[in-house]
């Protein structure tokens, strides 16, 4: 894993929107990583959307355009 | 200080875990082998974690001295790569690009998020093989590459199926690890001292 990059995730309600997301913000080639929701976010089996924090931004007005429904972007 | 490991008339993949455990604790290394096979898989690994090999024949056997060069960048390893017991190998076996039955749609999720997280457990596989569909794993514009050359740059050994990768037609497309045939695998099956079958 890098570790020299800042990374943040976006959370969502299921594995489909996190999909949906993916696709989002790969065609606007914004860097992403579907990855398992890591374990000190939440204890449950769910994926996110890994993202690069200088990125949460853009990344929130492109899924929101896009009405994509995120639950939350935290940082790693 | 060069950390020696004496590989002469150990049997494959000893040589390699043993060298590779070895760089973990140390810059210089020099691994002795006694045949060809063994002098090649070392040189490989060694080769593929960015360090230089020198070969010295001696009388007593061929000496294999392996330097972590200073401006190559290696993948720092703070946990041990392989499981505790070194002559105990283990193998992860991916016979197919998806990860359980059912939706092909989550399978290929699953499988994306087990590679993610190989790289954030322990222990690592020693050596991953893929099999028929999951030979696609390893071919350009898989989602899961990076993931693998992550952890082909440790050292893991990455073997796909070659006739696997002829039947798909994809040999050329390989992007990480090497083309494998049956009797290497059925070896490093046979010899591991754990199988983990996705």
């Amino acid at each position: 894993m890098s570790s020299r990059l800042s990374y943040a995730v976006v959370l969502v309600p299921s594995t489909n929107h996190a999909l949906q997301a993916e696709t989002i913000l790969t065609r606007q080639d914004i860097h992403c990583k579907l990855i398992p929701v890591p374990r000190h976010i939440s204890s449950e089996c769910g994926f996110c959307v890994r993202i690069l924090q200088a990125d949460k931004e853009h990344v929130s007005h492109t899924l929101g355009a896009a009405n994509v429904h995120i639950a939350g972007i935290y940082d790693l | 200080m060069a950390k020696i490991v004496d590989a002469r008339r150990l049997a494959c993949p000893q040589p390699v875990i043993q060298t590779r455990n070895a760089l973990q604790e140390a810059n210089e290394v020099i691994t002795i082998v006694d045949n060809e096979t063994s002098q090649n898989n070392v040189t490989r690994m060694a080769q593929k974690m960015g360090c230089t090999v020198q070969p010295e024949e001696k009388s007593d056997g061929l000496y294999l001295h392996i330097s972590k060069s200073g401006d190559v960048q290696v993948e720092q390893q703070s946990r041990p790569v392989s499981s505790p017991a070194a002559d105990e190998p283990l193998v992860l076996l991916v016979p197919d690009a998806l990860m359980g039955r059912g939706d092909p749609e989550l399978g290929g999720i699953l499988i994306r998020a087990f590679f993610h997280t190989l790289g954030e457990v322990q222990p690592l596989p020693d050596t991953i093989i893929f099999l028929n569909s999951g030979v696609k794993l390893v071919i350009e514009g898989s989602n899961v590459l990076e993931d693998l050359q992550h952890l082909s740059n440790q050292g893991i050994d990455i073997l796909a199926c070659g006739t696997c990768l002829g039947h798909y037609d994809l040999k050329d497309k390989v992007r990480v690890g090497e083309i494998s045939n049956m009797y290497t695998i059925a070896e490093t099956l046979l010899n591991a001292g754990k199988v983990v079958s996705l």
